[in-house]
């Protein structure tokens, strides 16, 4: 069975981009350009606990062509040391790839990567110096982190 | 010579093959008939007789002369006619011998008295004594005028002469139409001539109109008598003058029921209206009105003039047509007042039983017949009524059932009493009768007798099914295997209508392949969904290998012609078709649009048979059309219904059968539609007339000839249950139909019922469902139509969410889907979908989790993956089945809510199961979606169950009905959908009962062993008592106005109306 994809998708989109707007995750805000409706701005808090607190970081988020049957496409823009980051911005996240469902949403992506902020998992690396240096001493690693939050996202 | 004048002027009448003294007992006769003296009776004969010595050969030359026109006729004949007249001087012999000269080498009838006419108002054109007096011999005849001078005897003479020539249709229709027009544009003038051929007067324009034409076409001759005139004439003196009216042999002539479909044909065939067609109308206008100015009345037949109302309307009725064939004729067109050409005007029901009734009324004494032995089915006793029948009209007997009647067209006329040559000349002695169509204008003495040409007939059986219609067949197939070698030209007409023969075969198509060996073969159309039940049934009913049974159908058709050749040889089983009327329809467009033709069209079948005829009742349907095309020498058409609706329905199927004259559509309007419009009860004669000789009509009700009934089916046990509704159910339904009513009552005060009706329906449909379960409402996919109520009235969707979640706790089944619906987060006012985020449409639940998705987002998310898994919570794998009928619950079975009716129908098949245990059910519903319902509870009771819908092919029909018809020890269940076509346990109520009936009288052929139960399962107060009480209202026709889509537009026929304030009106429902 093959789906009408443009037609579903399109309000989908539309509809998320809405609530979004209208009713925005706490620290997070995401706005589509107006020359793509499937390119969003988005920033995000770093939450309060973690060494990201009080950074606003930019992401940009891009909306495949097969969304919602495959995931958003989100890269950190600002720069940020976190061992699931890379330095260009890429994130490791499941949910961004494998365990991609399109039950999820712009929404809980970015809920989600908030969330990695809070935990970073050194043990699944996307920026290996990072994760050795939050293993081998993640106070250290804190630090830098916090020091890269005031430089670059505040 | 005022007296003895008299008597001369008769004795032409009756010369034709008389000699001399039976002149004088002809004269002895007819003298008081002629209410005058006639003194010297035997002086006129001898004077006639002498005469006619001198002038033998006239006639003969004349007819080899071949020379239809009048006007030349008479100038040649002058000359000849001359002599004679000197001789027979003062008492005008002259026509009579030439007259009686023709009757021994031609057996016609002399001109016969037919009656007499005054006319008041002739007025002399002459001034001067001597012309005419009183009492006097008048002659009243069309004259050109280049021969005022010319002998009114030879002219006289002439017509006779002409009349045989006329014999030759061409020569009738052509000539006389040209002269005719020529003359009619100078003049119509008819004129009187004194016995010595002096122009003396004319009659007046109203009647000399008419009697012109009659006269230049040879029909009639008027013999005139000076009743009363001045002494002395002068220009525009009246003249009062009586005229004795005799009809002359040559208006008899072209006049053969044979010839009508011919007739037809060269009549109404044509865009324009030609000058044989304006010729045969005027004759045709000048013969009624000829009848009704002598009085002449028909005795028997076609009641034409017997009011004058009548034939306005029938005038009218033709008029229309005529002026719609052209604009030219300008004396149509000033008579402009319309018969409202409605075509859509539909017949009523006791139409419909007048319309049968007389072809019925002599079946109960039919004969019967035994089918051969290939032929392994035992007949009922008026299945073998039918197949005589059949039998009969094949081989073109009609001994079954004896059609005597007159030809609807025809009337019967009695030539007058006191006509003296009756006794007297050969032919005319036993001939008192005449007969004339008032239609085409054509006379004849010969009976008309309605017979029918074609091989066939029409089969119809009452809607209602289980009569074997199929059985009747396929025993016919058996009975008339041989190939038919009769030249298809042949037809039993006697000797003498040979002329008319050949011309009738010129219309015939001559069959392509005269060498090749007679056809052999019988083709089976039938709707798609019949195709494997023909196959099926005619293997049955046939001793194995005495029939071989070819489905032509489907993608690869195998060449026919080849599959006909191979065959053959030295092959002796029956070959039968099936195909249906899709593939014949595309294969007759591919035939129209390439230069060959398929073989179905090329082959010339043996027989044609059209199950379920009315499929074709459009005349202009490309089905109807690619029927048409068939080839073949018998054709039979089945159906319940061959009138549908309207009469035209019938046309369609006499077009197939090739029912001349009525195969011609404009015959068929003129004569039977547009009459039946103009409420002319003579179209519904002719169509019980033509209905006799073609139509064998059954019902389960008709009694045989001892008085049972015909069919004795197997037991058939009605019931109905009535149930109530839960409270949430009924809640939710009541919400439905007060929102629905209050539509209904706003729109129908403001008069918008009409314009809505689509509206309308849309809210009964959806009250139907509700009915049947509330998800059905919730499902489907008028959300926006739901009503959104803000003056405190329950919201319904919120009333069939918590009719999801269950209110009615402890029913055992549905307590974990309970539990499971509870789980579920259901707080938004609107489910979404957490897939495109929107409304859910079709909701779809994943068993394991119970997540629910939309039916299309889900399915993309499993085509989209290898191991798809629940969107939500990565549950899986997930499934989706393959055919996904209904969204809502074909994910799983354990979010199931029953419903009252579910529940009704599984109690019933569990108790069925405890006292029968292999018992057979069908369960039908118009509904899918029910059907779909259905399937999920059956399943969870674990009753094997099959599934016949509109929506499976038709192998997977046959499949799921032979399975189901296999025999197991276990029970089984067959869902089917009302319109597929399905039987027994019936959900819901249809509007039409018939179809309903057909759908339940359809379990007979599954499986006729048993008796039949049939249970109506109906809520009490609901749109259901409703729908059941209009049937009550009208079983046979209930018109579809409620059917379907709402294609009548904004039309609302009161009756609907009436049905509509039924569904919404204020009575309490019956319990």
């Amino acid at each position: 069975m093959s789906l009408p994809k443009a037609s579903l998708q399109r309000p989908r989109i539309i509809k998320e981009t809405e609530r979004l707007v209208a009713d925005p995750a706490p620290g997070i805000t995401a706005a589509p350009h107006d020359d793509n409706l499937r390119y969003f701005d988005v920033t995000i808090q770093g939450p309060d606990g973690s060494p990201f607190q009080q950074g606003i970081f930019k992401l940009e988020l891009f909306l495949p062509e097969e969304y919602p049957m495959a995931p958003p496409k989100v890269r950190f823009l600002t720069k940020i040391y976190h061992p699931n980051i890379d330095k260009l911005g890429r994130i490791c996240l499941d949910i961004l790839k494998d365990k991609w469902s399109p039950a999820l949403q712009i929404r809980t992506v970015l809920l989600s990567v908030q969330a990695l902020l809070s935990a970073p998992n050194p043990d699944d690396p996307l920026a290996p110096d990072v994760a050795r240096h939050y293993k081998e001493n993640e106070k250290d690693a804190q630090r830098v982190s916090r020091e890269w939050t005031q430089q670059y996202a505040s | 010579m005022s007296d003895s004048e008299m008597p001369p002027e008769r004795p032409p009448l009756f010369f034709a093959g008389s000699d001399d003294e039976e002149d004088d007992v002809v004269m002895g006769l007819e003298g008081p008939v002629a209410s005058s003296s006639s003194p010297a009776p035997s002086r006129a004969s001898s004077r006639l007789a002498g005469s006619d010595d001198e002038n033998p050969v006239q006639p003969d030359i004349i007819s080899s002369q071949k020379r239809p026109i009048y006007v030349d006729d008479d100038s040649e004949d002058d000359s000849k006619a001359k002599p004679p007249r000197p001789k027979a001087g003062p008492s005008h012999k002259p026509p009579p011998k030439k007259r009686r000269i023709s009757p021994p080498s031609q057996p016609d009838p002399p001109p016969t008295y037919i009656g007499e006419m005054v006319f008041a108002h002739a007025w002399s054109n002459v001034s001067g004594k001597g012309y005419i007096k009183v009492n006097e011999e008048v002659k009243i005849m069309r004259e050109p005028k280049e021969n005022p001078k010319k002998d009114g005897s030879g002219l006289k003479n002439k017509k006779t002469g002409d009349g045989k020539k006329q014999m030759s249709l061409t020569a009738m229709m052509k000539q006389p139409a040209k002269s005719n027009l020529k003359n009619k544009k100078t003049d119509n003038i008819v004129r009187l001539y004194n016995s010595r051929g002096f122009e003396f007067g004319r009659l007046p324009q109203d009647v000399s109109s008419w009697m012109a034409k009659l006269l230049d076409l040879g029909i009639v001759e008027f013999r005139g008598k000076m009743l009363d005139c001045p002494e002395k004439l002068s220009t525009g003196a009246t003249l009062i003058v009586t005229a004795d009216v005799y009809m002359l042999p040559g208006a008899f002539k072209p006049s053969n029921p044979d010839t009508d479909g011919n007739k037809a044909t060269v009549m109404f065939s044509e865009g324009t209206e030609t000058l044989d067609e304006q010729t045969l109308r005027e004759r045709k206008a000048s013969i009624l009105k000829l009848f009704d100015v002598i009085g002449l009345r028909p005795h028997a037949g076609a009641n034409f003039v017997g009011s004058k109302s009548d034939e306005d309307i029938a005038e009218e009725a033709l008029k229309k047509m005529a002026s719609r064939k052209s604009k030219k004729v300008t004396e149509i067109v000033g008579d402009d007042e319309e018969i409202e050409v409605e075509e859509e005007e539909e017949l009523s029901e006791n139409d419909l039983d007048m319309i049968y009734q007389k072809a019925q009324k002599s079946d109960r004494t039919m004969g019967e017949m035994e089918a051969p032995d290939t032929f392994t089915f035992t007949l009922r006793g008026y299945q073998k009524q039918a197949l005589l029948w059949m039998h009969s009209l094949e081989l073109g007997k009609m001994d079954a059932r004896e059609a005597t009647s007159m030809h609807p067209l025809w009337s019967q006329y009695a030539f007058s009493d006191l006509d003296l040559c009756t006794r007297v000349i050969d032919l005319t002695a036993d001939e008192k009768l005449f007969y004339f169509n008032p239609y085409s204008g054509e006379l004849s003495l010969d009976f008309p007798k309605a017979e029918r040409k074609g091989r066939g007939g029409i089969l119809a059986h009452n809607s209602e099914m289980g009569m074997g219609k199929t059985i009747e067949l396929a025993a016919l197939i058996h009975t008339n295997c041989a190939p038919d070698t009769e030249r298809p030209a042949e037809d039993p007409v006697p000797a003498t209508k040979h002329r008319q023969l050949k011309l009738n075969n010129a219309f015939k198509k001559v069959p392509r392949h005269k060498a090749q060996k007679a056809p052999f073969a019988t083709l089976i159309v039938a709707p798609t969904s019949l195709l494997s039940q023909w196959e099926g049934e005619l293997q049955r009913c046939s001793t194995p290998g005495s029939v071989t049974v070819l489905l032509w159908h489907g993608q690869n058709r195998r060449d026919l012609e080849d599959v006909l050749e191979d065959d053959d040889d030295g092959d002796s089983t029956i070959k039968v078709i099936i195909t249906s009327y899709g593939v014949l329809a595309s294969e007759h467009a591919k035939s129209e649009k390439s230069s060959s033709k398929s073989p179905v069209f090329e082959i010339e079948w043996l027989r044609v048979v059209l199950d379920e005829a009315h499929m074709c009742k459009s005349r202009t349907s490309k089905t109807a059309k690619a029927v048409y095309a068939l080839n073949a020498r018998r054709r039979w058409a089945v159906t319940g219904t061959p009138i549908v609706n309207k009469l035209e329905d019938l046309y369609s199927l006499l077009k197939f059968l090739d029912f001349r004259p009525w195969s011609d559509y404009s015959f068929f309007r003129s004569f039977i539609t547009l009459p039946f419009l103009a409420r002319d009860p003579k179209a519904i004669e002719i169509v019980q007339i033509i209905l006799e000789s073609i139509l064998l009509r059954r019902e389960k009700t008709m009694l045989d000839t001892n008085g049972k009934r015909i069919v004795e089916l197997p037991q058939k046990e009605v019931t109905m249950e009535y149930l109530e509704f839960s409270s949430m159910e009924r809640k939710i339904y009541n919400s439905l139909f007060n929102s629905a009513k209050r539509d209904f009552e706003q729109l129908n005060a403001k008069g918008l019922v009409g314009k809505n009706y689509t509206h309308i329906l849309a809210m009964l449909m959806r009250l139907r469902r509700a009915v049947l379960h509330p998800n059905l409402v919730l499902a489907s996919d008028d959300h926006r139509t739901l009503p959104k109520e803000g003056d405190g009235a329950v919201d319904v969707n919120d009333l069939i969410k918590r009719f999801e979640q269950g209110t009615q706790a402890g029913e055992g089944s549905n307590v974990f889907a309970q539990k499971a619906l509870e789980n579920l987060d259901l707080d938004g006012a609107d489910a979404e979908c957490p897939l495109c985020l929107d409304v859910m449409q079709s909701p779809m639940i994943i068993p394991e989790c119970m997540h629910r998705f939309c039916k299309d987002c889900i399915i993309a998310h499993v085509a989209n993956s290898d191991d798809s898994k629940c969107p939500n919570c990565s549950r899986g794998p997930v499934y989706v089945p393959r055919r996904i009928q209904n969204p809502v619950y074909s994910c799983g079975k354990n979010d199931f809510r029953s419903s009252t009716k579910l529940d009704a129908l599984v109690d019933n098949l569990r108790k069925l199961r405890e006292q029968d245990p292999c018992f057979r059910a069908v369960v039908f519903s118009q509904f899918t979606s029910f059907l779909d319902l259905i399937e999920v509870v059956l399943k969870r009771e674990h009753f094997e169950q099959y599934r016949f819908d509109g929506s499976m092919d038709v192998k997977k029909r046959g499949i799921a009905l032979d399975e189901f018809r296999a025999s197991t020890r276990r029970p089984k269940v067959l869902i089917v959908s009302l319109k597929a076509g399905g039987v027994g346990l019936n959900m819901d109520c249809w509007w039409n009962q018939a179809t309903e009936n057909q759908a339940i009288d359809r379990v007979h052929r599954i499986g006729q062993e048993k008796t039949v139960y049939v249970k109506h399962f109906i809520v009490s107060n609901t749109i259901e008592g409703r729908i059941l009480r209009i049937q009550k209202r009208k079983t046979a026709i209930v018109k579809e106005a409620f059917r379907g889509s709402g294609s009548g537009g904004a039309r609302t026929d009161p009756e609907s109306m009436e049905n509509l304030k039924i569904m919404f009106g204020e009575e309490p429902d019956e319990k």
